[in-house]
């Protein structure tokens, strides 16, 4: 029993940060019908801005050795503003990769090409400023949590109950605001359609550029939680996580909120479900299950079926 | 018909005459001319920290070699040119890095980062005659390749299982050993192999062995199951950053017994990750900063002007290493005249010839080379990480110093505190 327990602890705070990825490819898909293959990298600079700002300093084979911010905030500001600062930095990518091929009409596709573009010259400003050096926290980063709860006899880091408990927060609170708030309501208008919305008095270029916002700051957030919670292997460890929140936005359905959070946590589950022996062929798994629901239901778990007028 | 024939004659004469002048290989060292050491390390992707200290190493030994002094009537050492190229973390690049140098007229090449790129990236230099001295390629078969290829990185079936006798000499009674290694890495699971069977002749057979992924870092899951079969012992074979999030991981759900890893953790790049966990982890080195010789003191100075804050790791010390017996190698043949009239691949194969004749004495230790290349290295180090108090820095202190060619020197040194 407290195998079992351990194991879905262990999915869900997995299929947590996977859903949080998700959920920005979604924004973003569901206004503009395109992937923005930046938001690994912005996952990457939440994780780095999230560290600076605790007062971490910069290695030896970084660009400024030693430098580092002059305060030393505690985790939860720290998180916020980082991702704040992704948030921003989304919004740059926006304007500089998306905007002007919008203005244009050009192909979605070239977009598709300008955000992996700007993904990469992030994350390689990334490691000329930051090195190729691992960073970890600092040990008391989460001062007052002990470094193991025990529940129901099984163990589990607290650090992957926060991030469980801060992810699931997160899903809810953008959940309600999607559906209760005026804005959150003005963007699933524009993801509708954006004709009519812009027709009913929405502004569609602030709806897009929201969007970005938002799915930056989700970006940014993961970023921050799992390098809490394991430490920043390198700048590209944010690719990672957002080719694994790529399958999870298919998984789900690609545009469906509820299907990116449903998505993550099948796939957090399925990954910690994997026998231990063979905890190595995770992705494997990961890309099976992939193949097999859009085998059996093309538009994604949640997805709604696309129809083609002619 | 036949101004047709001479034409064509002619052509194929300026065509064969352009392509040898355009071969490097054809063409004459010019006497007192720079002379080019090409570098091909993973400075991007995954390896990039490893590649980093490599580049350090092959910096502080270019540094070294010419700041030497020069006793009075002696010849002016060569001019040395270091090339260095981005081999990244994957084949092609390194193919790419290596293609670069040698038709940039390269005398000899240092790289690449990673066995398995060694393997893509080294058949090229072979089949062109270039020397190359391999500075971290630990898998089996690399010298193998050809016979202008060398390294100075020891193999892992040599130096793994030290670490491995150290822990079971500490506690004569474990039995219950569990194993993890990363599957999708070709060193790593080399190593694991050699762990493995070392274990096995002992009669340990492990009670558990996970397999993980290169890109992992959330090692919850697969040590909550070993955890479950009560190991007294923990052999890792991962790369460095996974290596240290495993380590601290581990100590985190309770897992009190020793720590046995592998050549991936060899660097002080895992204290910042695993920082006060990383206590007591036993791990098998070719180089140690504890090894007391004039070239090492020279080494660790140069470094700790780069560098005050951590001891150099091995992957520095091989690096310099590297550079170091291609410098002393070239020196000689200039010195023997041997470089004077030859054509770039003439030079090329007498550097080889005498790379591979030399001794030389290193940081690593005095080594020298077999005649297929493979490095031969007596003094081998087992070494326990020392964490200081504030958990962010930390040493590997020296435990046994090991003589392969003689009997294992008999009490640990312990030197320095934690």
């Amino acid at each position: 029993m407290d195998v079992l327990l351990q194991t879905l602890l262990n999915g869900a705070a997995a299929g947590g940060v996977y859903a949080l990825v998700a959920l920005g490819y979604t924004l973003v898909f569901s206004v503009l019908g395109v992937i923005n293959f930046a938001q690994g990298a912005l996952f990457s600079l939440g994780g780095y801005l999230t560290y600076l700002l605790m007062g971490g300093h910069i290695s030896v084979s970084g660009g400024l050795p030693g430098w580092g911010l002059p305060i030393a905030l505690p985790f939860a500001a720290a998180l916020l503003l980082a991702a704040a600062g992704a948030a921003l930095l989304s919004l740059l990518v926006e304007r500089l990769a998306f905007a002007p091929l919008r203005r244009r009409n050009a192909e979605p596709l070239l977009s598709l090409i300008t955000s992996l573009g700007a993904g990469l010259v992030l994350v390689n400003l990334l490691q000329l400023l930051m090195g190729a050096e691992g960073y970890a926290f600092p040990a008391g980063s989460l001062a007052g949590l002990p470094a193991v709860v025990s529940l129901g006899g099984a163990r589990i880091r607290s650090v992957q109950v926060l991030l469980l408990l801060i992810c699931a927060a997160v899903v809810l609170l953008l959940t309600l605001w999607l559906e209760g708030s005026r804005g959150g309501r003005a963007l699933r208008a524009v993801a509708e359609d954006p004709t009519t919305a812009r027709l009913l008095g929405i502004d569609s270029d602030a709806m897009v550029r929201l969007a970005f916002l938002l799915s930056g700051a989700l970006a940014g957030l993961g970023g921050g939680l799992v390098g809490v919670s394991v430490s920043l292997p390198g700048p590209y460890f944010g690719i990672g996580y957002g080719l694994k929140g790529l399958t999870v936005l298919v998984l789900g359905g690609l545009g469906s909120v509820p299907g990116a959070i449903a998505g993550g946590l099948l796939m957090g589950l399925a990954e910690a479900m994997v026998p231990s022996g063979a905890s190595g062929w995770r992705d494997a798994l990961a890309f099976a299950i992939l193949f097999v629901v859009l085998l059996l239901r093309p538009s994604g778990l949640l997805g709604r079926r696309l129809v083609e007028k002619v | 018909m036949r101004r047709c024939s001479a034409g064509l004659a002619a052509a194929i004469g300026a065509l064969v005459l352009i392509g040898q002048q355009s071969d490097p290989a054809a063409q004459r060292i010019q006497q007192g001319g720079d002379l080019t050491i090409g570098a091909v390390i993973a400075l991007t992707g995954n390896a990039n920290l490893y590649g980093q200290d490599q580049r350090l190493g092959i910096n502080l030994a270019q540094r070294w070699f010419d700041g030497r002094p020069r006793t009075a009537g002696s010849p002016a050492p060569p001019r040395l040119r270091l090339q260095l190229e981005d081999g990244g973390s994957d084949e092609a690049t390194a193919i790419a890095g290596f293609n670069l140098l040698i038709n940039g007229g390269a005398l000899a090449l240092i790289g690449p980062t990673l066995s398995q790129q060694a393997f893509a990236a080294d058949p090229i230099a072979q089949r062109l005659g270039v020397p190359v001295v391999a500075p971290s390629n630990t898998a089996q078969g690399i010298p193998q390749i050809g016979h202008y290829i060398s390294r100075v990185s020891a193999q892992s079936s040599v130096i793994a299982p030290l670490s491995l006798e150290e822990a079971l000499r500490r506690d004569p009674s474990i039995r219950r050993v569990a194993v993890f290694y990363a599957q999708d890495d070709a060193y790593s699971t080399a190593e694991t192999e050699i762990f493995q069977e070392a274990l096995a002749a002992r009669n340990l057979n492990p009670v558990t062995v996970q397999r993980t992924q290169l890109a992992d870092n959330d090692f919850q899951t697969p040590i909550t199951a070993a955890l479950q079969r009560n190991p007294q012992l923990v052999v890792i074979s991962v790369q460095a950053v996974a290596g240290g999030n495993l380590i601290r991981q581990l100590r985190e759900l309770g897992y009190r017994g020793q720590i046995v890893v592998g050549n991936g953790l060899n660097t002080p790049n895992i204290y910042p990750i695993c920082q006060r966990w990383c206590d007591g982890i036993l791990i098998a080195q070719a180089y140690s900063p504890d090894l007391d010789t004039p070239i090492n003191r020279t080494f660790l100075r140069l470094h700790q002007g780069v560098n005050p804050e951590q001891p150099p790791s091995q992957m520095t010390a091989q690096a310099f290493t590297a550079y170091q017996v291609l410098a002393e190698a070239i020196t000689r043949l200039q010195q023997q005249g041997r470089l004077q009239g030859a054509n770039l691949g003439q030079a090329r194969s007498r550097l080889m010839q005498e790379l591979l004749s030399g001794s030389y004495d290193t940081p690593l230790g005095p080594i020298r080379f077999r005649a297929d290349g493979e490095v031969l290295q007596d003094r081998f180090f087992v070494a326990e990480v020392r964490m200081q108090p504030d958990g962010r820095r930390g040493r590997f202190a020296l435990v046994r110093d090991l003589s392969l060619a003689s009997k294992p020197a008999t009490s640990p040194p312990e030197r320095g505190s934690p």
